[in-house]
């Protein structure tokens, strides 16, 4: 049986014995480590001082107290964690509940729904998480309650198959029942991260107090914090050890038979490789509170190096294979895939037609006429074949959609010469407006370095930048970005505003992350592309956390779509609330 | 001597009737497995036909003058409507399928009423739909798959024709866009 919701059932005391009897053995095993120093260190000084330092361990009678107060102990815990799981986890990612009148929310709404009716029909509860960040996350618990998460950054970058796609690999885990025995962990650890969480704030506003105001005497409370820090200290040691125990539970295998699963719901490998890639390179949500979870996402918020390499040891800690190994898995199943619908596409009669009879009235059948034709990969179906002159009249061709050749290999539309050429003719040559006494046009031409295809110079806010006219990101050189952002020559679309709100609010929530962040795929810098040289995926800086790439040796910078805007508005908000500050 | 051949045959009974009731229980789930999948189907069908003559009454607003395609539409949607049988009502889906494809290929022609909030609304609404549809006939086709296989092979089919388990037919609808199941291998 390969889904369906009965099998939770089954797993349900499996995930039950498996966790409560690590809570016994966890617990056990410390207590009986501490009461033994106490028994050796603190009660046997008192007694008599000799210098050979003799080690008693626990007689039977004491070793049987020591289990009583961890069972306890393991209990409460137990329950502690097990009541409102699902609520408990969503407070901690800060997750809301979908809106019916926002047009992407029922859209995933009703991507839920298909993918329930998939698995056989139990409903799916949906929340997402208010953050631009992309990532998805699943969440199951004891009463068959059961939950998929995903960030707005998801589903505003995503389209509609490979949302489905996302939504089918964390359908997977829920009714592989995985899900659940993750959620429990989880939740189980999740108590000692609160605890540190909470710890750490109180320390911070006790900081924040004293420093920016003023009026708490200095010593006050010295005593206090190298307590309070002592005590951190400690729970983080016990964290950083339970985070590297519920990593050994998770296996990335299961990763793997999700993404199989995800396919076999939606027959649409390839919508999961784009979405997988799209999400692992670029800013999954490190920083964000909630990454101790990092066990329940579809791609771990935290870019780790572990993550990315194969091996003993990055098997037994890993969380999640390889990005490019799933890649890799998912584009031999849309092989295969791609083959059987070949094959059923020649059977039909009217493609047999379309192999031309002249090739019999021809004297020499030399060189077989084979039509070059395409299939082409668009809304998660495989459409085509199509002619060269066909594919010359259709519409929505983007450089990045997939393509086949006859019976070669699946590949981005870009990395095929002919249809490179195709693309390459569709950017109209519009002469970029020359200042009167601007130099000669530059010749080079820059490739963009998403699309690889080549970039158009426009006039922005009176600078010269370079614009792919497929994907509508820009490239702009560094002095150019500085001048760009103090210029207030265009206003911002709804859009635009709506997005630098978003960013506002995920970083007053957070707090001002990390500048940096790690990604498995990074750009070629257009300007230094001979070298090969990488560009640097971060924001553009802490306070301002917009996602932008930027070449080291150049300083060029790359924006995807609207980040250049986002960016501004960002700034000009800003100046705005400083100059009213100023006012009052 | 006797007494033990009785223990034996004892045994072989206890052990044939578990089997049997073991094999009685797997296909009574496969064929409740069967049962709640065609009335996913049944119940997003219903919802499609719910939704035509909302997308029809809002495209007549834009497109007077393909009355005809709308009409087509609307028949196609009450002959779907009054199907009974699961052969019928192959039938009619897939003429009404087909019927909509048509207009949807017509909208094309309508920069307008592509931009309307509402017609928008109802397409992403008409989409999940069909959607579900193809997902539900593939959790239905699945299980069927399953069902006619454990009723067919060996032993299961004594017990099947002991009580009467059936093959059941598949739902098939002609599409030349069918997303073929692909071969998961690793």
């Amino acid at each position: 049986m390969p889904y369906s919701f009965t099998k939770i059932e089954e797993d349900k005391s499996k995930t039950i014995t498996f966790v409560f009897s690590f809570l016994i053995i966890f617990y056990f095993l410390s207590a009986w480590l501490i009461a033994a120093l106490a028994k050796n260190f603190l009660i046997m000084e008192g007694r008599s001082y000799d210098h050979n330092l003799s080690w008693a361990p626990l007689n039977f009678s004491e070793t049987f107290m020591v289990l009583l107060v961890s069972l306890i102990v393991s209990a409460g815990h137990w329950l502690f964690s097990v009541q409102n799981v699902i609520a408990n986890m969503l407070k901690v990612l800060d997750a809301e509940p979908l809106n019916p009148d926002d047009t992407y929310h029922q859209m995933f709404r009703n991507i839920l729904d298909e993918v329930a009716v998939a698995t056989g029909g139990n409903a799916i509860e949906g929340v997402v998480v208010p953050t631009m960040a992309m990532n998805a996350f699943a969440l199951s618990d004891f009463s068959g309650r059961s939950m998929i998460g995903v960030t707005e950054g998801l589903l505003s970058k995503l389209n509609r198959a490979q949302i489905e796609a996302v939504v089918g690999h964390e359908a997977a885990h829920i009714v592989s029942g995985d899900c659940l025995g993750t959620t429990i962990s989880t939740s189980i650890f999740a108590l000692y991260n609160g605890l540190l969480n909470g710890i750490t704030k109180l320390l911070d506003q006790s900081r924040y107090t004293r420093s920016s105001y003023g009026y708490r005497k200095s010593g006050d409370s010295a005593g206090g914090v190298v307590v309070f820090l002592l005590l951190i200290y400690l729970i983080l040691m016990v964290t950083r050890f339970l985070s590297l125990l519920i990593r050994m539970f998770v296996s990335r295998e299961r990763e793997f038979r999700a993404d199989a699963v995800s396919v076999r719901l939606t027959r649409d490998p390839l919508s999961l490789a784009e979405a997988l890639y799209k999400i692992s390179s670029r800013w999954r949500g490190s920083g964000l509170a909630g990454e101790e979870l990092e066990a329940i996402f579809i791609v771990n918020p935290q870019f780790s190096n572990l993550d990315e390499q194969s091996g003993m040891l990055a098997d037994l800690f890993s969380t999640h294979p390889p990005v490019d190994q799933r890649l890799a898995v998912l584009l031999d199943i849309a092989h295969s895939d791609l083959k059987s619908l070949d094959e059923k596409i020649k059977e039909e009669p009217s493609f047999k037609k379309s192999l031309p009879d002249f090739v019999a009235v021809k004297p020499q059948p030399a060189t077989p006429a084979v039509p070059v034709q395409w299939m082409i990969h668009q809304d998660g179906a495989w459409r085509g074949p199509f002619s060269l002159t066909q594919m010359t009249g259709l519409n929505g061709l983007k450089p990045e959609t997939w393509i086949r050749k006859n019976d070669g290999p699946v590949i981005p539309m870009y990395d095929d010469p002919q249809l490179r050429d195709l693309l390459q003719n569709r950017i109209p040559v519009t002469p970029a407006p020359e200042l009167l006494n601007a130099k000669p046009p530059e010749v080079e031409v820059l490739m963009c370095p998403r699309c690889h295809l080549k970039l158009s110079p426009i006039y922005y806010e009176g600078g010269k930048i370079l614009r792919c006219f497929y994907c509508s990101g820009v490239l702009v050189s560094e002095n150019n970005v500085k001048r760009i952002i103090i210029r207030d020559e265009f206003t911002f679309s709804e859009k635009i505003q709506r997005l630098a709100q978003g960013i506002r609010e995920t970083r007053d929530k957070w707090g001002q992350g990390t500048q940096h962040i790690k990604t498995a795929n990074l750009l070629t810098c257009p300007q230094c592309n001979p070298l090969n040289v990488k560009m640097d995926h971060r924001f553009y800086t802490a306070a301002y956390p917009v996602e932008i790439d930027q070449c080291f040796t150049c300083g060029s910078i790359w924006f995807d779509p609207d980040e250049l805007e986002v960016l501004q508005c960002l700034i000009e908000q800003r100046s705005q609330e400083r100059d009213e500050k100023h006012e009052k | 001597m006797i007494m033990m051949f009785l223990w034996i045959l004892l045994g072989l009974v206890i052990f044939l009737l578990l089997a049997l009731a073991l094999n009685y229980n797997a296909m009574v789930q496969l064929r409740e497995n069967v049962r709640n999948g065609w009335s996913q189907i049944d119940v997003q069908l219903k919802r499609r036909h719910d939704l035509i003559p909302n997308l029809v009454e809002t495209a007549k607003g834009y497109m007077a003058h393909e009355s005809e395609t709308l009409e087509r539409v609307m028949k196609a949607r009450q002959q779907a409507v009054n199907a009974t049988g699961l052969k019928d009502k192959q039938e009619a889906e897939n003429v009404l399928s087909g019927t909509l494809r048509s207009l949807f290929a017509v909208f094309e022609n309508y920069p307008n009423l592509k931009a309307d909030q509402q017609m928008l609304r109802l397409q992403e609404e008409l989409t999940s739909t069909e959607n579900k549809i193809a997902f539900a006939r593939q959790y239905y086709n699945d299980e069927v798959n399953r069902l006619n296989t454990s009723v067919q092979s060996f032993p299961n089919n004594i017990v099947a024709n002991l009580f009467g388990f059936i093959r059941a037919d598949f739902f098939e609808i002609k599409d030349a866009a069918e997303k073929e199941a692909p071969k998961v291998q690793f």
